[in-house]
C-alpha cells in the first residue's frame, strides 16, 4: 500500500454566525499518527468532517497525493481512501460482528448465507484486527472499547487508507484506551495515516507522532510530539499558559459521616456499604461495566434501589420504594447529562429551576425565571449566555456546566459526580475541579465517579474500587498508587476482607 | 435557498411565508387533481369557497362541521404535550354520546338546565372514561397508548350500535336505529336560525382556557419539561404516571364533549357513526398545529370549512362529495410538505460538529 499524503488547503467553514473553521490548512501522511488537539468547539471535528465530506468548505481545497478532490459526501472520500470512526458509533447493536462488517464490505457478495458465514475474508479480517471476538457476537453485548475496535475493522474493511478516530480515547477505560493506544501505533507502523481528534494530552504522549493545536477555527500549532511538551500544547489550546492544578484540601480529622450508604442493592450493585465524611473527597474508580455508573444512578435517583438505604446528614435520602425527589442539599450530577439531566428543548432558565420546579408559584413567570438564572450562568461561564436558549442546542462542556451550576445553587453539603469531567475541554475541566475542591474544603461531603485514574488520585483524599457491582478496595489516596489501584480494578486482588485489609 | 432564508428573518414573517407556500403546493395539487377528473380547477376554486363560506348559511355549516373537528384536536392536543400519542378521540367521541345519552334516558324529566349540565358532564366524563383505561396501562404496565386507544375506538362505535339497536332504540322511530329525540331542554341553543350552536363557542372558550394553563402555568410548564425528557422525574420529583392518567383524562373529556355536543344539538340523537370522522380529522390537525392550541383552532376551524364546503360542492357542480375528501387529503399533504421542508430550511436536524 502507497502511503497517502492528504493535504487540507486554506479550509474555511462557517455555520450561519459562526465560523467554525478559518484558513486551517494541514498535512496528514501515511505511516504518521497526527493528534489533532483543541478545545471544545475549536473546529478540529469540523476541520475533520471536511476531510471526510460530511460537511463542504466555504473555501479552500483538499488534495490527495497532490491530486485535487472534491468531496460531495462521505462516499467520495471513502472512495478515495479515507475513513472516519464517530464518538457516536455506526454498528447495528442487534446484528453479529460478522453481519456489522458484512454491510460495511464493498466487496461482500450478493448471498451472505446465514448470519454472513459464507464469506470467510470476513472472519480472518476480524482475527487481524480484535482478536478475540466471536463473529457471531451480538454486537449491542460488547464492551465500549471492543466495539470501537470493531468500527475501526470495518473503516479498515472500506480500503481506507487514512483513519480518522474522533475522540476515541473520550469513552475508553484507562486498560481499554490503552489496547487503541496500540492500535494506532499498529496502524501507523503499516502505513496508514491516523489522526486521533483528541483534547488529552495523555493520549498525545501514548502514540502520536506529530501534534497540530487548534483553536478558535484556525491551526495554531504544530510540531513533532516529541518536542511538544504538554504545557506548551495547554498553552497553544487555551491560548495562556495553564494554571497549576489546584491542591487537594486538608481534610480535619474526625469530620462527621455526611452521606452515609448501607446494604445497597441496585440492579448489578450489590450490598454497598460507604461513609463519606464532611470535607472529604471519595473517588470512586473500576473498570466500565463494573456496576459504577449504577450505584451513581441510584444514589441520584435515577435508578430504584432493590434494598439498602442511603442517608444523608442523618436524613433517609433513598430507600426501597421511595421516589426520588430532589434535595437542595445533594448536588446529583450523573453520567451523561443530556439523556439524563436536561430538558433539551427547553430553556437554560428553566433548566436551571428543574429542581425547583414542583415548588414554583402556580403561575410561572418566564422573566423571573430568566432573572434568577443569570447568576448561576455567570458562576460557571456557561456559554452562550442567553437564558433564553434552548439547553440542547449548548455544546458538550457548556450542559455540563449548566447541570453542575443547577446542582450546586442550593449550597449543598454532599456532591455525587459521575464522570462530572468527561468530554470536557482543558479549561471547564479546571473549573469544575476546582468547584468540587472548594465545596470540600467547606465541608462538602464529595463522592467523584471518575475515569481518569491520575486525577483522582490527585483530588481524592480516598479511592474505592468497584468490581463486579461490589466495592472491593478502600485505599487512602495519598499513597495509593495507579497500578496498586489497577490490580483491584482488574479483579485479580480478591482477599477475604478487602475493606479491612486496604484501611 | 438565500432567498427564503432572508425571507423567514424573523418568526412572523417565516408563519407568512409559510402559509403563503403551503397554500400555493395545495392549489398546484388540487389544480392537478381537478383537471384529471376533468373539471376547470379555477372554476372548482371558486365554487369550494363559495360552497365554505359564500353565505351565511355556508359559514354556519361550516362551523358547525369545526365544532367535533376542534374538540376532538383538543383531545389529542393534551396528551401530546405529555408526548403522548392517542388516537382514541372517535372511541371518546363516541363514549361521552353514550354516557351523555344516558343521563337523559335516566332522568327525562329533570328541569332544564339540570338535565342540560348532566348531559353535558355525563358526556364530558364518557369520554374521560373510555380514556381512563389506554392510561392507567400506559401509566402503569405499560402498554402503548396508540393501540390501546386505537382498539377501543372501534368497541366504542360498536356498542352504540349495540344500544341503538337494542335497549336505547326509540320504539317510535319504526325500525330506524337510533334513540329518542332529545328534547329542547337537553340541547344547546342555537344561533338564529343557522345550525350553528353553543357547543362552538364552549370549544372556544375550553381552549382559551387551556392554552393559558399549558402556555403559563406550572403545570404546563412540567408537561413541557418532562415531555422534554421523562427521565427528568427524578430530578424534578414530577413523576410522570399520574400526569399520563391526568392529560389522557383531560382529552378523553374534549372528544365526549364532542360526542355529547354532537349527538344532543347536531343530530338530536343517538345514532351510530355519529363521529364522522372527527376523531381523526381532529388528531391530524392537532398534529399539523405542532400540538399548540391557537393554530390548532385555526386549522379546525379550515378543515371544518373543507370538509363542509364537500357537501355544498356536491349540489352546485356534478362533482361527488368525495371529491372534497381528495381535496382535503391534497390539503392535509401540502401542509405537511411545507412544514417539513421549512424545518429543513431552518437547519433542524443538521447538527454542527
Amino acid at each position: 500500500m502507497a502511503p497517502v499524503e492528504l493535504r487540507l488547503n486554506g479550509l474555511c467553514k462557517r455555520f450561519r454566525d459562526v465560523v467554525a473553521v478559518h484558513d486551517a490548512s494541514l498535512v496528514i501522511r501515511g505511516g504518521e499518527v497526527l493528534a489533532l488537539l483543541g478545545e471544545n468547539g475549536a473546529g478540529k471535528s469540523t476541520l475533520m468532517r471536511l476531510a471526510y465530506g460530511m460537511v463542504r468548505p466555504d473555501a479552500g481545497h483538499i488534495e490527495i497525493d497532490a491530486r485535487r478532490v472534491r468531496f460531495d459526501a462521505p462516499r467520495d472520500a471513502v472512495a478515495a481512501g479515507i475513513g472516519m470512526v464517530f464518538q457516536q458509533f455506526s454498528l447495528i447493536d442487534t446484528l453479529s460482528v460478522r453481519e456489522n462488517l458484512a454491510l460495511a464490505w464493498p466487496r461482500a457478495p450478493w448471498w451472505l448465507g446465514r448470519d454472513a458465514r459464507r464469506p470467510g475474508a470476513l472472519d480472518a479480517h476480524l482475527a487481524r484486527l480484535v482478536p478475540g471476538v466471536d463473529p457471531r457476537a451480538r454486537t449491542g453485548d460488547l464492551a465500549v472499547g471492543v466495539r470501537q475496535q470493531i468500527e475501526i475493522a470495518k473503516v479498515l474493511l472500506r480500503e481506507a487508507r487514512c483513519v480518522i478516530l474522533d475522540e476515541p480515547t473520550a469513552v475508553l477505560t484507562p486498560a481499554e484506551a490503552g489496547a487503541l493506544h496500540a492500535r494506532v501505533r499498529a496502524l501507523a507502523r503499516d502505513g496508514f495515516a491516523v489522526v486521533l481528534i483528541t483534547h488529552k494530552t495523555a493520549d498525545v504522549r501514548a502514540c502520536a507522532d506529530r501534534v497540530a493545536v487548534m483553536r478558535a477555527g484556525r491551526v495554531v500549532g504544530e510540531a513533532p510530539a516529541a518536542d511538544a511538551a504538554d504545557a506548551r500544547i495547554v498553552e497553544w489550546m487555551v491560548g495562556v499558559a495553564p494554571a497549576p492544578a489546584a491542591a487537594r484540601p486538608a481534610r480535619a480529622a474526625d469530620t462527621p459521616v455526611r452521606l452515609s450508604v448501607r446494604g445497597l442493592c441496585a440492579g448489578p450493585v450489590r450490598d454497598v456499604a460507604l461513609d463519606v465524611h464532611a470535607g472529604e473527597i471519595v473517588a470512586v474508580a473500576g473498570v466500565s461495566g463494573s456496576g459504577q455508573v449504577a450505584l451513581a444512578e441510584a444514589l441520584t435517583g435515577l435508578r430504584p434501589l432493590d434494598a439498602g438505604q442511603v442517608t444523608l446528614d442523618g436524613q433517609a435520602l433513598r430507600a426501597p420504594g421511595r421516589p426520588a425527589r430532589p434535595v437542595a442539599a445533594l448536588a446529583a450530577i450523573p453520567a451523561d447529562p443530556r439523556r439524563t439531566a436536561i430538558a433539551p428543548s427547553r430553556s437554560l432558565a428553566v433548566n436551571l429551576a428543574l429542581k425547583r420546579l414542583a415548588v414554583q408559584p402556580w403561575r410561572v413567570r418566564r422573566a423571573a425565571l430568566e432573572e434568577q438564572a443569570r447568576a448561576p450562568i455567570a458562576r460557571f461561564d456557561v456559554r452562550p449566555p442567553d437564558p433564553r436558549r434552548p439547553a440542547g442546542t449548548l455544546s458538550g462542556g457548556n450542559l455540563q456546566k449548566l447541570v453542575i451550576a443547577r446542582e450546586l445553587q442550593g449550597d449543598p453539603t454532599a456532591v455525587v459526580a459521575c464522570y462530572p469531567t468527561m468530554g470536557l475541554d482543558v479549561v471547564a475541566t479546571a473549573q469544575v475541579r476546582d468547584a468540587m475542591l472548594t465545596l470540600a474544603a467547606n465541608g462538602c461531603a464529595v463522592l467523584w465517579f471518575g475515569e481518569d485514574l491520575d486525577d483522582l488520585l490527585a483530588h481524592a483524599h480516598r479511592i474505592v474500587v468497584m468490581f463486579d457491582g461490589r466495592l472491593v478496595a478502600d485505599l487512602d489516596a495519598h499513597t495509593a498508587t495507579p497500578q496498586q489501584v489497577g490490580v483491584w480494578m482488574s479483579g485479580h486482588a480478591i482477599a477475604p476482607d478487602p475493606l479491612r485489609q486496604a484501611a | 435557498m438565500t432567498t427564503v432564508a432572508a425571507l423567514a428573518a424573523t418568526p412572523l414573517r417565516a408563519a407568512f411565508v409559510r402559509a403563503a407556500a403551503a397554500i400555493g403546493v395545495f392549489a398546484a395539487l388540487a389544480s392537478l387533481f381537478f383537471v384529471s377528473i376533468g373539471q376547470p380547477p379555477a372554476t372548482m376554486f371558486v365554487e369550494i369557497a363559495r360552497a365554505a363560506a359564500g353565505s351565511g348559511y355556508a359559514v354556519g355549516e361550516s362551523l358547525v362541521r369545526a365544532t367535533p373537528i376542534m374538540l376532538c384536536a383538543l383531545a389529542t392536543l393534551v396528551p401530546a404535550r405529555l408526548g403522548l400519542v392517542s388516537v382514541g378521540a372517535d372511541g371518546q367521541l363516541y363514549a361521552g354520546a353514550i354516557v351523555g345519552t344516558g343521563a337523559l334516558l335516566a332522568w327525562p324529566l329533570a328541569p332544564g338546565p339540570v338535565l342540560l349540565s348532566a348531559v353535558l358532564v355525563g358526556g364530558a366524563i364518557g369520554g374521560a372514561l373510555w380514556a381512563l383505561g389506554p392510561a392507567l396501562l400506559r401509566a402503569f404496565v405499560p402498554v402503548h397508548e396508540t393501540i390501546s386507544t386505537l382498539m377501543l375506538n372501534w368497541v366504542a362505535a360498536m356498542l352504540v350500535t349495540w344500544l341503538v339497536h337494542g335497549a336505547w332504540r326509540n320504539p317510535a322511530s319504526q325500525g330506524w336505529p337510533a334513540s329518542i329525540e332529545f328534547p329542547d331542554t337537553a340541547r344547546l341553543p342555537v344561533l338564529g336560525d343557522s345550525r350553528v350552536h353553543a357547543g362552538l363557542a364552549l370549544a372556544l372558550v375550553l381552549a382559551v382556557v387551556l392554552h393559558a394553563v399549558l402556555t403559563r402555568t406550572r403545570s404546563g410548564l412540567v408537561l413541557d419539561v418532562l415531555r422534554d425528557n421523562p427521565r427528568l422525574q427524578a430530578v424534578t420529583g414530577c413523576a410522570v404516571a399520574p400526569r399520563i392518567v391526568a392529560t389522557m383524562l383531560v382529552g378523553g373529556a374534549f372528544a365526549g364533549l364532542a360526542g355529547i355536543v354532537e349527538t344532543s344539538v347536531v343530530q338530536g340523537r343517538l345514532q351510530s357513526d355519529l363521529a364522522n370522522g372527527a376523531g381523526l380529522a381532529g388528531f391530524l390537525v392537532a398534529w399539523l398545529a405542532g400540538n399548540r392550541v391557537p393554530q390548532t383552532v385555526a386549522l379546525a376551524l379550515l378543515v371544518g370549512a373543507v370538509l363542509a364546503a364537500g357537501d355544498g360542492l356536491q349540489i352546485a357542480t356534478a362533482v361527488p362529495s368525495s371529491a372534497t375528501l381528495v381535496v382535503q387529503g391534497l390539503m392535509f399533504v401540502a401542509l405537511l410538505a411545507v412544514g417539513g421542508a421549512s424545518a429543513r430550511w431552518r437547519g433542524v436536524g443538521h447538527g454542527r460538529g
